[in-house]
């Protein structure tokens, strides 16, 4: 492999490349599914090949194939730079990188229990488990649909680039999918999705007990559907639970301070930010809130140790004590900000440029055990856990509909509650916060960003936060 | 090895480990993407890749994969793999079996154009032409993405199905902003450079975001929306698939048990035309050897059919279709792929005269799904929004949310323009030739606080 990328990097700078990296991936998920309980397939994707990546003149291009030979390799960086080269004078804002240390570093995540080995027969069976755990007299909801799906992936990256650094990266993933639908006579349907997944193998998913995670969702959706009321009118208090924090944090607070989405360099597609440049320092949040994100959180869905800009992963503290406190930066935005990398660049395959990504974006928890939050509450909610949500393209109006939410009267949890719906600006969520529990839990997710799409793993998560002095919005008719 | 040869081996390998039905679509691909922002080109990417797109089945047990890796070691050892399993894979609930050929296919007019695979030259002169043309228009930063595609598909199957076809693709976004509240999209994507039109997409977005200045606060309730072509593509998609039966059996399609049933406003049609002359998800046969044929989904508002793959039509017991394709984990799946939107008798400014208190919406974008079962839904209202009032736009609005029930979105169709154009960017994935539409009671939301 180190031969493939070194001829690429020699045929860019020989051609008068500025700067050159070449990353060798190979990507290969294997996927088993249920449907409505019988096995519905089996898939396997696997890519493998490099990319080629090439600074002329302050022109930034992008090159790959999946043919790996030397030819091939120096095609390819040949292909990079003619086209960095003919586009240059049309760049009018030279792109520059910033200078970071060379280094020289294997690293991986281990499998205790490779999910290689363990047989097909015991995955599906896994998932018939599961299925076994739905019948209706055990969730007492009928499920017309029942979607599963359980994947595995091995990534391998060999990364190296003309200032003499040289990365070798392992990590493997292994997540389930479910995708539920409850129905009740005279009640309608409500559905549920749910990603939980890490880095490691097999030893993840005994500890998740999938078949008691999966019917514990099931008799949610039989309770809400059965029990639920409307949401209060009128200005309230919510306590929010973990899955809702974490998806929050990601979408408010870890995408708006990508600097690459801060500079206008996403605006067609995955749009700007409501911040600015010289927004670091701003207040945002109350004292209670400090989100990072951390790509270093062993286990965790998001995980790397380098990345793929060859720069040392880190913690970087997003909101500290309700201020802005940094932006999540690669090499090309850290040159123009005037700062260094913070580890930022990720690519989800061979065929895909680096590009800033979030990690595992979670708020760190504060001194409230879970019970104190609810204690004073004379009326309010507690959404723990969501179905639709959006935010737009600044990353300052967004809405989350709650899925498992209970009313809360004078400090008790009450009726299950449908659909409350949060749609608020970015400052008013995070100044809203007034208590933060002492828990921490993760959820999976998939990312999407970028052109073509990059669906990045990610973990989100956070304590339980309470927010004050809120009303709720208005749900779709139906 | 040539695409011939990889397909050859392919099915050959399956049909010896024991596979009883193998299909495989050798697709080539190369690819030149331009991405811009704030007035310049921000990075060039190219790709070069053939990748086998593979389909196995031993009776009831199904399975597949995509290797990006075209070489013989890798596709044996993967082959392999699928089979081993396969045979250790418990019966699937229908033994479905791919269509036996051979087939005629039909051949596609204008989908395929040499130049667009030929000349950076040419796209860096469209680029500087969409951001000229943004600019010219009122706009102070032009951003955007041009991608031009050169693709082949080579088709095998077991059961005496072989096809080759290829096309070419050209797709443009243009977003312009006059400042940080005010943006506007255009979009041109063509087969061809001679329907290529990156002045009058970055015009449209120049147009739109210098309307779009000044914008106030937009009020929630239930108004009468013009959609903006863009918008309601992305809608759409979700009806289309919507029709895929697979949809239907994992409860995320709005239209399961509707067949035969009213499900739009009389004036709404839509078609998957596969064999649509320049059409930018045309195909001659699906990824299991099917000839296409234009489908309609919903003719004068009744929902005719549901979209099939070889396992779906044996399950619901209907015709094949011809939407087999391979859709990632879930392996060969119905997809819809080139939809057209029958047009109306509308102008654009007919529709606009016709509202009296509305609002115009040019794009959206994050629309997500309470329940896909019943269509509820939200969606984020993206670039110009705007005011009208006695059909005149009165107003530029901001910061507003479409949250409502798409089967009653359908319903309030009452108004469709003549005019049409292509639309496929970001946010919408499946091609779809469409209008202007003008919506009844759209429910719109905003932030509370």
């Amino acid at each position: 492999m180190e031969d493939l990328a070194n001829a690429a990097i020699r045929k860019a700078l020989d051609l008068g490349a500025d700067y050159v990296e070449a990353r060798i991936q190979t990507d290969v998920e294997n996927t088993y599914t249920m449907k409505n309980g019988v096995p519905d397939s089996f898939q396997i994707a696997r890519m493998f090949g490099i990319g080629v990546r090439v600074l002329v003149d302050g022109a930034l291009s992008f090159a790959s194939t999946d043919r790996l030979t030397i030819q091939e390799a120096k095609q390819t960086a040949e292909n990079a730079y003619n086209m960095a080269k003919s586009s240059s004078h049309l760049v009018k804002n030279p792109v520059k990188l910033s200078a970071e240390k060379t280094i020289v570093k294997e690293w991986e995540t281990k499998a205790t229990n490779p999910p290689e080995n363990v047989s097909p027969e015991e995955k599906f069976d896994l998932l018939a488990d599961i299925e076994r755990a739905l019948s209706p007299n055990e969730v007492r909801v009928e499920l017309p649909s029942r979607y599963l799906t359980l994947s595995h992936d091995m990534q391998e990256k060999f990364y190296s680039n003309s200032e003499g650094t040289r990365i070798r990266g392992k990590v493997p993933r292994i997540s389930l999918w479910f995708f539920l639908t409850g129905s009740k006579p005279s009640k309608g349907t409500l559905q549920r999705w749910m990603h939980v997944g890490e880095s490691g193998g097999w030893e993840a998913v005994k500890e998740w007990d999938p078949p008691r995670l999966v019917s514990d969702e099931a008799k949610v959706l039989g309770r809400v559907l059965e029990e639920g009321v409307a949401p209060p009118k009128g200005e309230i208090d919510l306590v929010l639970g973990s899955e809702v924090v974490g998806i929050i944090c990601h979408e408010s607070c870890g995408h708006p301070q990508e600097a690459d989405r801060i500079l206008g360099r996403e605006a067609a597609q995955a749009g700007e930010s409501y911040l600015q440049p010289n927004n670091i320092g701003m207040r945002i949040g109350s004292d209670h809130v400090t989100v990072v994100d951390d790509p270093t959180l062993p286990k965790s869905f998001g995980h790397y140790l380098y990345d793929d800009e060859g720069v040392q992963a880190r913690e970087r503290v997003l909101i500290d004590k309700g201020v802005v406190a940094s932006f999540l930066q690669n090499r090309e935005t850290a040159a123009e900000l005037g700062v260094a990398s913070n580890g930022a660049a990720r690519a989800v395959a061979y065929s895909r440029e680096p590009m800033i990504r979030m990690a595992n974006t979670y708020m760190k928890p504060g001194d409230f055990n879970s019970d104190e939050l609810f204690e004073g509450m004379k009326s309010g909610v507690y959404i723990k856990t969501f179905m639709e949500w959006n935010i737009d393209d600044k990353r300052f109006n967004q809405r989350y509909v709650g899925l498992e939410a209970y009313l809360i009267q004078d400090g008790e949890m009450g009726k299950p509650v449908r659909n409350p719906t949060l749609e608020l600006t970015t400052p008013t969520l995070y100044g809203s916060v007034d208590a933060v529990s002492k828990n921490l839990d993760f959820q999976a997710a998939t990312c999407g960003k970028g052109d073509p799409q990059q669906g990045a793993p990610v973990w989100t998560g956070g304590p339980e936060i309470r927010v004050r002095h809120l009303r709720l919005g208005g749900g779709p008719q139906t | 090895m040539t695409p011939d040869e990889i397909a050859t081996l392919i099915v050959a390998l399956g049909e010896k480990l024991g596979a009883t039905d193998v299909s495989t679509v050798i697709i080539e691909e190369k690819k030149q993407m331009l991405r811009f922002s704030n007035n310049s080109i921000t990075v060039l990417q190219a790709w070069n890749t053939i990748t086998p797109v593979i389909y196995l089945a031993m009776g009831p047990r199904r399975t597949g994969c995509v290797i990006e890796d075209p070489t013989l070691a890798a596709i044996s050892s993967t082959v392999e793999a699928l089979i081993k399993t396969m045979r250790l894979m418990k019966p699937g609930d229908v033994d479905s079996k791919l269509p036996r050929g051979p087939f005629t296919y039909h051949t596609i007019q204008g989908n395929y154009d040499a130049r667009v695979s030929r000349s950076t030259e040419k796209l860096t002169d469209a680029v500087e032409t969409s951001i000229n043309s943004g600019l010219d228009a009122g706009a102070k930063r032009v951003s955007g993405v041009l991608a031009a595609t050169e693709w082949k598909r080579t088709l095998m199957t077991s059961t005496g199905n072989a096809g080759k076809e290829r096309g070419t693709l050209l797709e443009l976004t243009v977003r312009a902003f006059l400042d940080a509240e005010s943006s506007g999209q255009g979009v041109s994507c063509s087969t061809t450079f001679q329907d290529f039109n990156p002045r009058t997409a970055g015009t449209e977005a120049g147009q739109i975001a210098k309307m779009a200045t000044k914008p106030i606060q937009g009020d929630e309730g239930v108004y009468q929306v013009v959609f903006g072509p863009s918008l309601m593509a992305n809608l759409l998609d979700t009806a289309a698939m919507s029709a895929s039966a697979y949809a239907v059996e994992i409860g995320m399609s709005y239209f399961a048990d509707r067949v035969g049933q009213k499900v739009a406003s009389d004036k709404f049609t839509l078609t998957d035309d596969q064999q649509f002359p320049g059409g930018p998800g045309a195909h001659a046969f699906d990824d299991e050897g099917y000839p296409t044929n234009p489908t309609s989904i919903v003719e004068n508002g009744v929902l005719k059919t549901l979209l099939h793959s070889s396992y779906t039509a044996k399950k619901f017991n209907a015709e094949l279709t011809g939407h087999g394709y391979y859709s990632g984990s879930s392996g060969i799946v119905p997809s819809p792929s080139n939809l057209v939107a029958t047009a109306g008798d509308y102008s654009k400014e007919e529709m606009f005269r016709e509202v009296t208190d509305g609002i115009y919406i040019t794009n959206n974008w994050y629309t997500r799904f309470q329940n896909y079962h019943t269509g509820d839904f939200s969606t984020i209202c993206r670039d110009g929004i705007f005011k009208i009032s006695n059909g005149e736009i009165t107003a530029s609005l901001k910061d507003l949310r479409i949250s409502d029930n798409m089967p009653r979105i359908l319903q309030s169709i009452n108004g469709i323009s003549k005019e049409r154009q292509w639309m496929k960017w970001w946010e919408v994935d499946i091609p779809i030739l469409l209008s202007y539409f003008l919506v009844d009671k759209v429910r719109i939301t905003r932030s509370t606080k």
